[in-house]
């Protein structure tokens, strides 16, 4: 029983840290970046960047922020920001030091603007 | 220098899966980068040298090279097993300055730009918005490339414009690996671009009617599409709503194309009497009993800079709405249904298209959107004769019954194209379309390749002449297919690509879609005097 219950707990903490939802940023009227893949989703054609990292705050960094600089048009088309409880957790526990970032982005397509 | 990454392959397929095929080497050309000390035209000129270089490379070792940009087709159009050139990342745009124009030329320069072929429609309408100016028509939406929509005929369902080949008034084709193979074509009627600017693209020109005329359409083998003028037009607003109208009414108008004496009764505005911009009926072929099709009619209305005050922003709402491409319409409804597909299709029989009627304005970028659904896809589309709409409807409709496929129907409705091998030839062209998901041959349904060659059958056997879209699905290989759809104007466009391409080329740009439809094959030099 108490294995059992070991289980039931653990699973629930798993699932509770993987529990997550995504927020996806998308300009109107701009032009994507496009690649040749075989994806199905929404994201089919498109040159999709995925970042998945933890940041950790030094005491020198005041307001940080990501350089992104693989957008040969320097301008993005697409943030997709996915927040987990994990993630959260992570923050809460570091005091904010340590911070869990997934992203993916999408570049505005180059001449194209 | 531009310069071209070459990956080796095994397979590639289409956005809506429809492959996969084998493949070889896919190569991606990306232009001098834009902080060089290179000008956009020398840009251009750099980009059309390595295109060459591609070319020689392909015919030095006996294979075939294709160009695609966004891979939209669903028919194999785009594919060729050695190497597949993706070249989305050409995207330069020229204005036309007045000084620019032939002599003869009545285009107004303002209204004409040169895009190069790897421009999505999307980027070319937010440029042309910067200037004051839209495209005449696009496709349901907007992520085709240029070269792509002309090559295949892309339409959306505009009565009294046309296609996207329509507005096209000069082509610059890449046609082997020699200086004398750049070369640029306009109409010998409708001169565009004086010499001397012509000249500063390094292009050998031809000005000739028949030869512009069969290479508008040239299904990805009259050359390398690198450069296409278009004629634009002022930025204009689209007044878009959706309502379900009488079966008859609907059926009639389509047949008549008269809209005369025709009241769309459109809450808060006016349209009695006038042919919309874009008519497009929606039909589920399950439901015999239902009484009404639900109907898109958009209107032209003249632009003004504050309509979202008065309409609201157009592309949250077009987020919201089920009747945009038909694929997005067929997806919304059969995510309510169960996913085993003989149980989908049973519960089409009830099923009633949902009801919109909500007003829509925006400019016809913002009408024609982002697409919402890019998975697994089949679609079918015929070209008939608008008088014959309702009939060849009841006739597809019919079949679609007894051997019943996941899709439903839409018709659209297009002018006449110049175009040799248009499949909008017919005065004003109904298409007839039917998109739906992808099954597979376990669900005991027919398979797709015998639902197309019915079709083919049910309009020959029924005397409905006919001709299918070049980037849809369909049974390319049923005999004597592409004759029987455009007679002789199949001689008048092999006598041209005779005359573009040499035989060495002709093969290098050759395809499986070309080989089955038997468009590859030259025309005896006998006919080729006659034509």
């Amino acid at each position: 029983m108490p294995f059992l219950i070991r289980t039931i707990i653990w699973c629930s903490l798993i699932l509770i840290m993987n529990s997550c939802y995504s927020i996806r940023f998308q300009v109107e009227n701009g032009q994507w970046e496009p690649a040749d893949t075989e994806k199905e989703d929404a994201y089919a054609g498109y040159n999709v960047y995925e970042l998945d990292t933890i940041v950790t705050r030094k005491l020198t960094t005041g307001e940080h922020y990501f350089n992104i600089s693989n957008c040969p048009s320097g301008a993005l088309h697409t943030v997709e920001y996915r927040s987990t409880f994990g993630g959260i957790l992570l923050n809460a526990i570091t005091f904010g030091r340590k911070k869990k970032v997934s992203i993916k982005y999408v570049c505005i397509k180059e001449n194209s603007l | 220098m531009a310069t071209t990454k070459i990956d080796e392959r095994k397979r590639w397929d289409t956005l809506h899966k429809n492959g996969p095929f084998p493949l070889k080497l896919f190569l991606t050309t990306k232009l001098e980068k834009g902080s060089s000390r290179f000008s956009k035209r020398e840009k251009y000129n750099d980009a059309a040298q390595e295109i060459q270089k591609l070319i020689k490379e392909a015919a030095d070792n006996h294979e075939r090279f294709r160009a695609i940009g966004s891979k939209w087709s669903m028919s194999n159009i785009a594919h060729c097993k050695d190497r597949m050139h993706f070249n989305s990342f050409m995207n330069l745009k020229f204005s036309i300055f007045e000084g620019e124009l032939h002599e003869d030329s009545n285009y107004n320069h303002n209204n004409l730009f040169w895009f190069q072929c790897g421009n999505q429609i999307k980027e070319i309408s937010r440029h042309l918005e910067q200037r004051g100016k839209s495209l005449k028509t696009s496709g349901a939406s907007n992520g085709q490339t240029i070269a792509g929509c002309i090559s295949t005929g892309v339409h959306g369902s505009t009565i009294d414009v046309g296609s996207v080949q329509d507005y096209v008034v000069g082509l610059n084709l890449i046609t082997g690996p020699n200086p004398e193979d750049n070369i640029y074509i306009e109409r010998k009627s409708k001169p565009a671009l004086n010499d001397t600017y012509l000249k500063s693209y390094k292009t050998r020109i031809i000005r000739d009617d028949d030869i512009f005329n069969a290479a508008l359409v040239g299904l990805g083998s009259m050359g390398f599409i690198h450069g296409v003028v278009i004629e634009t037009e002022d930025l204009y607003l689209l007044h878009r709503y959706v309502k379900k109208i009488d079966k008859q009414e609907a059926l009639q108008l389509a047949d008549t194309l008269d809209f005369n004496n025709y009241d769309p009764k459109i809450p808060q505005a006016d349209f009695k009497g006038l042919r919309p911009f874009h008519y497009k009926i929606f039909m589920n072929p399950y439901n015999t009993d239902e009484k009404e099709y639900a109907v898109e009619f958009i209107y032209k209305i003249k632009y003004y800079e504050n309509y979202k005050a008065d309409f609201g922003n157009p592309i949250p709402f077009q987020k919201e709405f089920v009747y945009l491409d038909l694929i997005y319409l067929f997806i919304k409804i059969a995510e309510k249904l169960p996913k085993a597909i003989p149980k989908l299709i049973n519960l089409l029989k009830t099923s009633i298209l949902p009801k919109e009627e909500k007003t829509t304005v925006g400019k016809l970028s913002e009408i024609f959107w982002d697409a919402g659904y890019q998975g697994k896809a089949f679609a079918c589309s015929f070209g008939v004769d608008h008088t014959n709409s309702s009939k060849a409807l009841e006739v597809l409709a019919k079949l679609t019954r007894e051997h019943p496929v996941p899709g439903i129907f839409a018709m659209r409705f297009i002018k006449q194209s110049e175009a040799t091998m248009a499949f909008s030839k017919f005065p004003f062209t109904c298409m007839i379309e039917i998109d739906g998901i992808q099954w597979n041959d376990q669900e005991n349904i027919i398979s797709l390749k015998n639902y197309c060659t019915k079709m083919i059958e049910a309009l020959k056997n029924n005397n409905i002449p006919f001709t299918i879209h070049w980037g849809k699905n369909a049974d390319w290989s049923f005999p004597d297919l592409v004759n029987h759809m455009f007679g002789d104007n199949v001689k008048k466009w092999k006598k041209v690509r005779n005359s573009l391409l040499s035989m060495p080329m002709q093969d290098v740009f050759s395809s499986p879609f070309l080989d089955t439809t038997k468009l590859s094959d030259p025309l005896p030099i006998n006919e080729d005097l006659i034509v």
